[in-house]
């Protein structure tokens, strides 16, 4: 029964990390307006932490420039399990504008797993909600998985 | 029979489950009474528990770096202490599980145990911003320390001024009778700068929101908490919870105790309604008012305002009135 209710709490009460992987700034903008009084994504049981250690949820925004390359590895690595990562706006899915640059190196799925992207530049706060609520279901998947 | 009675003190009711039911309802109040005042919808009541549950499932990572033993001992010795607090406290017009003649100097050591336990483990776990959120900890403790000692003075004395008992009493027995007899403590007109002082401390004693300089999430990493994870991060958020709880409950039996009706469970409803009023007035409207304080402006804000308000109380006392 304790087990369950852990299995329940994990989709309840989901933590985000915020990477800026050589963001522009404008979807970390967009971001902190799904935590603002308009979206309230705290309904949800969002909460946005300081520390990789304590999330669930990393959010990566921005082309992965060789400079934040390797913070973005170690990062995502001191991260607990279960964890989901959500790549935000179309630079870590493609590159974007800056896709062919000297200075990238991306897309995100060359360094992690990602199991939600949101595309859009910048995308919308409620596309992100969305994207938001589906990692916690996978969340909740995932916490199942590791106890088998 | 009495070794079960025994029992159901501790883990029961003023103990460990009362404690912990209590500490979830009072911080799910907060946050949602702090998302209203900021026109959201806020988090579902047991918000708290779902985080308390999640932390449970979630992998512990012990640093390379970190002290082991102690790295994992800090959470779980600092929120024993804490709920053994509550033992001392006569609340509801109960009486306490262990009453001496000290009470609030015993009170007074567990609370600084709670963080102490706190720096233990930020030392204990090498990083360089539970370094900087330990040294902010020290700093907010230094601050709140000297006025709530204060405090207890000043209702220790006011008790002993009247009565005349001598040696000086820091029974918390005999403050919560001498409020019987005498009505409550914040009523008398040399105790109220007492109870505004104690007001102040609380939200800096238990870590909320203006004076949570030591784990100021985004500008030092969480502080203090920022290399744990896991189960010893749900504990550590349990103690939270719980000395929300705890300090509002010291407020209740230091100036609104005495009050009692004769049925147990009148009396404990009533203690809770003090204990969610003044979460709210402790916890909710800072939260949604103030900004962060800088760590000397906590400081300053402390050993001046604070300190001085619990002064004029002592000086209040020493004049009679």
């Amino acid at each position: 029964m304790f087990e369950k209710m852990i299995d329940d709490s994990m989709s309840k009460s989901p933590w985000i990390f915020h990477i800026n992987a050589g963001s522009c700034n404008g979807c970390d903008i967009e971001l902190v307006s799904v935590l603002t009084p308009r979206y309230d994504a705290e309904r949800l049981g969002f909460r946005l932490t300081g520390t990789p250690r304590q999330a669930d949820i990393v959010v990566v925004s921005g082309p992965i420039t060789v400079q934040t390359r390797d913070r973005l590895v170690r990062t995502l690595a001191q991260v607990p399990d279960p964890k989901c990562v959500v790549s935000l706006g179309s630079c870590p899915c493609s590159g974007n504008v800056f896709k062919g640059s000297y200075a990238i190196d991306g897309p995100l799925e060359k360094w992690t797993h990602v199991d939600v992207s949101v595309g859009g530049c910048t995308p919308k706060p409620e596309a992100i909600i969305a994207a938001l609520a589906k990692a916690t279901e996978i969340l909740k998947e995932k916490r199942k998985e590791m106890r088998k | 029979m009495s070794v079960l009675m025994n029992l159901f003190h501790v883990l029961v009711f003023p103990g460990l489950l009362f404690c912990v039911v209590m500490g979830v309802l009072l911080s799910g109040l907060d946050r949602i009474w702090v998302a209203r005042m900021q026109r959201r919808v806020g988090p579902p009541l047991l918000q708290p528990l779902y985080d308390f549950l999640k932390c449970c499932g979630k992998e512990t990572i012990i640093p390379r770096h970190a002290r082991k033993a102690a790295f994992l001992a800090a959470p779980v010795v600092g929120f024993v202490a804490l709920v053994s607090i509550s033992l001392f406290l006569p609340v509801a017009g109960q009486e306490a599980v262990f009453s001496g003649s000290s009470d609030l100097v015993v009170i007074l050591y567990l609370l600084t145990l709670v963080s102490v336990c706190m720096i233990v483990g930020a030392a204990c776990s090498g990083a360089p911003f539970a370094g900087v959120g330990l040294s902010r900890e020290m700093v907010a403790m230094i601050s709140y320390e000297l006025p709530f000692v204060l405090v207890i003075l000043a209702v220790s004395s006011v008790t002993f001024t009247v009565t005349g008992n001598v040696p000086q009493s820091f029974s918390l027995q005999a403050i919560v009778d001498f409020q019987a007899a005498n009505g409550a403590l914040i009523t008398r007109l040399s105790m109220i700068p007492a109870a505004i002082a104690m007001l102040l401390v609380i939200p800096c004693e238990v870590g909320n929101h203006p004076f949570d300089v030591a784990e100021a999430e985004t500008e030092i990493c969480e502080g203090t908490l920022s290399e744990y994870s896991g189960a010893p991060l749900a504990i550590f958020r349990l103690t939270h919870m719980v000395k929300m709880y705890i300090m509002a409950a010291l407020f209740c039996v230091m100036f609104l105790g005495g009050i009692t009706t004769g049925i147990v469970l009148l009396d404990i409803a009533i203690f809770v309604l003090f204990c969610i009023v003044l979460t709210f007035i402790t916890s909710s409207l800072p939260h949604a008012v103030c900004a962060r304080f800088k760590v000397e402006q906590v400081f300053k804000f402390y050993w001046t305002v604070v300190a001085g308000l619990a002064v004029i109380s002592l000086i209040l006392v020493w004049l009679g009135l």
